[in-house]
């Protein structure tokens, strides 16, 4: 199918992106690589009367290092991360969740601000930059404001920014030299969304034991989750000391499932993600017997 | 109608074509450009029969927007040429790596990026970096294969050259 009409507007500066915003009101809509807008609107299944395309606009597209971190102009491409073109603060996890995203002809195209504005909890960059706890920056003629990824998602398709809100950056804190990160996509093809999608990051003991454990599940539910019940039976504990099956209980408290009373696909969709989160904690330790 | 115009080069010749703000550039190269060669199958970014390249990387024309492509330098399989192409285009009917051919043009231009990459990859590899082009008749042997043999030639082909330009020296 084809997309329905719409008004479409390419604007070169940020500031008349915001004013073309404003103008347009509830019925405006912004789109920066569009790999997950077009598809929507040829299905019709979002149908703007006014487009404001972003990829004219080349302050957004800038990245610069920080003092703690990097901020990253919010059309940058999967491909730039995933190629290092933009630089890396997170010892390889953005270079790595980059390259899972999509094909090639998708990431390079697919911008970081877009796919978090969409708000996939499926999608790569809401579960990273969750865990990561990244800020975006949004702008709007009434001003500036800094949100972390974490409470920009609200749910499917949904975030807190408002309908004259633009994401101009994202900043992303840099790693540790001694943070650990792990990552793991369930998927059945390469390209596809996720299944489930766990990334763990953390601390570890001289042992090789979680000193601390941050971990987030993307895919599960309709946002990326925080598991604190399943980093507190991980705590102390390396993922050879943990059969996945025995993450599937507070899994499904941290999910909010309750075991005695799930179907079998249910279940089998716990056992994926206690299996991703586990493979996740695993890739994570992957440095200590290096 | 919300008409835009859009000034772009399509395989080195420079064109103004006026058309609706929601066409995509597959439609514009397809409908206004007479440049059939891209397929569209899926309009949703999954098939892949659409790719082509807009300033040197191969992307969905299904999912760009004709105005998003102001100023580009766009290159369908029409416009496809070059050593690379053609060792392409032979590993491909060497191999059988096409039946129906809907996938093909697709396939040429997601393969030509990475025989023009010259980074050797192996056949897993090459499968994954081919995974965002869905073929329904060959199953994918033959297609691995030719990108697979294209690659080694061209980065076999480069190393010769070197070696007579430094023998030269």
């Amino acid at each position: 199918m084809k997309a329905p009409d719409f008004q479409y507007h390419r604007p070169t500066t940020v500031d008349e992106a915001i004013k073309l915003l404003t103008d347009a009101g509830d019925d405006g809509k912004v789109i920066a690589g569009g790999q997950s807008l077009v598809p929507l609107m040829n299905m019709r299944l979002a149908e703007p009367e006014t487009l404001i395309d972003l990829t004219g606009v080349e302050e957004l597209r800038s990245s610069r290092k920080t003092p703690t971190g990097a901020r990253y102009g919010a059309t940058t491409t999967h491909m730039m991360f995933e190629h290092e073109l933009v630089p890396d603060v997170t010892r390889g996890l953005l270079p790595h969740a980059a390259a899972g995203i999509g094909y090639p002809a998708i990431r390079n195209r697919g911008t970081v601000g877009g796919s978090l504005a969409h708000s996939d909890s499926a999608a790569e960059w809401p579960t990273v930059m969750s865990a990561l706890d990244a800020a975006v920056h949004a702008r709007s003629a009434r001003g500036t404001r800094t949100i972390p990824v974490r409470e920009l998602l609200l749910g499917f398709f949904t975030t807190v920014l408002e309908a004259d809100e633009l994401i101009t950056e994202v900043e992303v804190p840099s790693l540790t030299p001694t943070a650990r990160w792990g990552m793991h996509k369930m998927c059945r093809k390469p390209g596809e969304f996720a299944d489930s999608m766990a990334v763990a990051r953390g601390e570890g003991n001289a042992h090789g034991s979680w000193q601390e454990v941050e971990l987030w599940l993307g895919a599960a539910t309709d946002r990326p989750l925080r598991l604190s019940g399943t980093e507190a039976a991980v705590h102390g504990k390396s993922s050879a000391d943990l059969a996945p099956v025995r993450l599937v209980e507070p899994l499904a408290a941290d999910i909010g499932q309750d075991l005695s009373a799930i179907d079998s696909t249910g279940r089998h969709a716990l056992q994926l993600h206690a299996v991703t989160v586990h493979r996740a904690l695993r890739a994570a330790e992957r440095d200590d017997t290096a | 109608m919300n008409e835009i115009t859009v000034r772009m080069k399509v395989n080195g010749r420079a064109h103004t074509a006026r058309t609706a703000g929601r066409t995509t550039l597959a439609d514009l190269l397809r409908d206004q450009l007479g440049l059939t060669g891209l397929h569209l199958g899926c309009e949703q970014g999954v098939c892949g029969a659409c790719t082509v390249m807009v300033d040197g990387l191969p992307m969905r024309a299904c999912l760009t927007l004709a105005g998003a492509c102001e100023g580009s330098d766009v290159v369908t399989i029409e416009g496809l040429e070059g050593p690379d192409a053609d060792r392409l285009r032979d590993a491909f009917s060497r191999h059988g790596a096409l039946q129906c051919g809907f996938c093909t043009p697709g396939m040429l231009l997601s393969g030509h990026h990475l025989v023009c990459a010259r980074q050797p990859l192996d056949r897993e590899e090459v499968s994954v970096a081919m995974s965002g082009n869905i073929c329904r008749c060959t199953g994918y042997n033959g297609i691995v294969s030719a990108v697979g043999e294209a690659l080694e030639r061209g980065i076999a082909a480069e190393e010769a050259a070197t070696a007579t330009w430094n023998d030269e020296e």
